[in-house]
This record gives structure tokens, C-alpha cells and sequence, in this order.
């Protein structure tokens, strides 16, 4: 198959992936699977993982890392219709990423509409998922829910810049006015999203879950009804962080370490911080 | 040891200020070259900015809650002595990494 015969916008969204010191497969960490992570909408592997820290401190910590810009962001192809942006499209694109890297198993860690993705990769293939971190995100429908309108507004008629209004419109508008963004693409990835409004039915089952989130994120209100729904699933919240913030906070980044630390690695934690002189 | 200040650097995205959300590091502590200093929160994002030296941490210019404009002084650090002593400030992030050229995975579209 030549690309010249699919262009990059004409057939399937194909997902950009550049690993990034993915080497540290020794030590406790060699057995673990690695860590697909799922970024937020309208933001990138680079932004959402890459300039935060994660990316670094999970190699410090052994995790090989699967790390996709996502369709329609960073250098995946940017479709324009919204039924290429679905909950199922874009799993069904993880999965194509996965299974062309070889990868039959990984954690998956998941920010905002990342995470509704993390959520339904588990909850739909529990045999690909080990343990999912789902971090900024709540039952709240905030691309579907009362006031975001996207959804009624999906005709040809559509405004492509500014459909939105709610608590999803301020993260549009950022995301929208990013120079390495779409504002075309973004919001028929908003439409394909709210076409398929979250249901917390059917929950993930067999899969640990992890909800993260900071304190006064409005996107993330309600996590812990949602976690109570899921048996064994637990929730840690970033004091004083926001959506925005909650991003590089050190409390949810040493609680997500240690809950994808593999069995038996009792040194688990941030290991982005020099050792201490501690006596030698 | 020579005294580097480390300025606040280009965040990208044309933002021209962030502001200080937690700070990593305090006077006396001893950073490795690529150790994360300090959260900032820009209006975009938040990020995570890295030491460009190995060194001790001699003072930090800017209080938690404090906003910086890009290229203000952020922080000095007693610079161990060796290459990476003379690493001016570069764009956030942007700390080369040791580390060889990542393989980039590109998926075709399957045939339809």
C-alpha cells in the first residue's frame, strides 16, 4: 500500500509515534509492559507528556514508553469529518499502533479525552490493558453535556472555530489558538467525541484503575462518584492544581509511578530528583 | 564552581511570561544536569524546566506564585566544572539528551 494511493487524509488516520529514550528496560522494570500514554485534547505527546516530565520520569523508572499524538494533533494527520474522531475510531487506531509495534499488552495512562479513551481501551480489549491511570477526567460529559452544543451544531453549517460553550469551550479556544493547531480539525474531533456521550456502563473490569486529578479541576468534578462505581478503582487529587496545572504535579505523578510500578520494585517513586548526599 | 544564571527560557508557543507554580529545588541543593528545577504555568500549559547544568543551587529569583516574562532571571546555580558550565539558556525543554535518535513509527492506513 503506497502512501501516494492513501493520502494521509484520504483513508484512515495514521498516528504519529517517535519513541523517545525508550532503552531503560532493565532492572525491575524489565518485565513490566510498557506505558501507552494518551494525550489531552487539542495538546501533543511532546506538550502533554514530553515537556511535563512524564516522559523522562518514566524511564527513569524502567517504563518503556508508546507515546502517539493522537488523529487530528501534532504530526498525526488532520481529517476534517467528525466520524473519524469517535471514541471507537480513535481505540480502534491505538490498537492499530499497538499491534503494529508488536505490543500485546501495556498500561495506559490517559489525560482528559485522553483518558476517555484510556477508559474504553480497557473497558472494551481488558486482554490489552494491564492497568489504566485515567487523570483529569470525570463522569461530567463536558464535549456532549448541556451547553457544549457541538453536537447540535454538527451540520455543514457548523461553526468550525468557536462552537462551544461550557466548561469544554475555554479548553477549545486555548487548544484552538495553539499555531501547531487545526481549529478545523479540533472541532470535528470535539464533534466526533460528543457524538458518543461517556457512559461510566459498561465499567473496565479486571483492569486496576487509577483516577488523577487536581483538586479545582472543573473538567475532573464528580471523579470520585465514578470511581465508586468501579470496584478496587482509587482516586488522588493534586491539592491547589487545575486541569492546566495538574499536569506537572509531583503528588499524582509519584502515585501514578507507583501504582504502574511493576511487582516488586519496592524503589518505585519520582527518580527525577537527584539522590540526596545522604550518607556517602 | 562559577555562578550560572539560568534565565527563564522560551516556552514556545508565543507566550512571552509564566508564572512560578512549585519549585523542585531550593538554595544548597545539589541538581544533575536535565533534573527538573521547577513547574511553571504558562497560559497554555503547564511545564516542567529542566537544569542545563550539574551544580548547586545558590539562589532562586522568583517566589512560588511570582510571574517571570521570558529571559528574567530565574534561578542560580554553582556550576560543576566541565562542558556543561557554558550551556546558555535554550528553549524549554530543549536540554540535549544523551540519548541516540529516536526510531519514529509512522502507521500506514490498512488497505481498504
Amino acid at each position: 500500500m503506497s502512501e501516494t494511493s492513501h493520502p494521509a487524509d484520504a483513508g484512515a488516520p495514521v498516528l504519529w509515534h517517535e519513541p523517545a529514550g525508550a532503552a531503560a528496560a532493565e532492572g525491575p522494570g524489565r518485565d513490566r509492559p510498557p506505558v501507552l500514554l494518551l494525550h489531552g485534547f487539542g495538546s501533543t505527546a511532546e506538550l502533554n507528556w514530553g515537556r511535563t516530565g512524564w516522559l523522562r520520569a518514566l524511564h527513569l523508572a524502567g517504563a518503556r514508553t508508546i507515546a502517539p499524538d493522537l488523529p487530528g494533533h501534532g504530526r498525526s494527520p488532520r481529517p476534517h469529518a467528525a466520524d473519524r474522531y469517535t471514541p471507537a475510531r480513535l481505540v480502534e487506531e491505538v490498537l492499530r499502533l499497538l499491534d503494529a509495534l508488536g505490543e500485546p499488552r501495556v498500561d495506559v495512562l490517559g489525560y482528559s479525552m485522553g483518558a476517555r479513551l484510556a477508559w474504553e481501551l480497557a473497558a472494551g480489549h481488558p486482554d490489552r490493558v494491564r492497568r489504566a491511570v485515567l487523570a483529569g477526567f470525570g463522569p461530567a460529559d463536558v464535549l456532549g453535556g448541556p451547553g457544549s452544543g457541538p453536537a447540535r451544531q454538527a451540520g455543514p453549517t457548523a461553526p468550525a472555530d468557536d462552537p462551544f460553550e461550557g466548561p469544554f469551550a475555554e479548553v477549545f479556544r486555548t487548544a484552538a489558538a495553539l499555531p501547531h493547531n487545526d481549529p478545523a480539525a479540533l472541532a470535528a474531533c470535539a464533534r466526533g467525541q460528543a457524538a458518543h456521550p461517556f457512559t461510566a456502563d459498561p465499567v473496565p473490569e479486571g483492569v486496576p484503575l487509577l483516577f488523577a486529578a487536581g483538586e479545582r479541576d472543573s473538567l475532573a468534578a464528580g471523579v470520585e462518584t465514578l470511581a465508586a462505581r468501579v470496584p478496587g478503582a482509587r482516586v488522588v487529587r493534586a491539592p491547589g492544581r487545575d486541569h492546566r496545572t495538574a499536569v506537572t504535579s509531583r503528588e499524582l505523578r509519584s502515585a501514578v509511578l507507583e501504582f504502574l510500578a511493576p511487582p516488586g520494585d519496592v524503589t518505585h517513586g519520582d527518580r527525577t530528583r537527584a539522590a540526596r548526599p545522604a550518607g556517602r | 564552581m562559577a555562578e550560572h544564571t539560568f534565565l527563564l527560557p522560551d516556552l514556545g508557543e508565543g507566550l512571552v511570561e509564566a508564572s512560578v507554580l512549585a519549585w523542585l529545588v531550593a538554595p544548597g541543593d545539589t541538581v544533575e544536569r536535565n533534573q527538573p528545577l521547577v513547574e511553571v504555568e504558562t497560559a497554555k500549559s503547564a511545564v516542567e524546566i529542566p537544569s542545563p547544568h550539574a551544580g548547586t543551587v545558590a539562589r532562586l529569583h522568583a517566589a512560588e506564585g511570582a510571574t517571570l516574562a521570558v529571559g528574567a532571571p530565574l534561578v542560580t546555580i554553582d556550576a560543576a566544572a566541565g562542558p556543561d558550565a557554558a550551556a546558555g539558556p535554550g528553549i524549554v525543554g530543549t536540554v540535549p539528551d544523551e540519548e541516540p535518535p529516536a526510531r519514529r513509527v509512522r502507521l500506514r492506513p490498512p488497505p481498504e
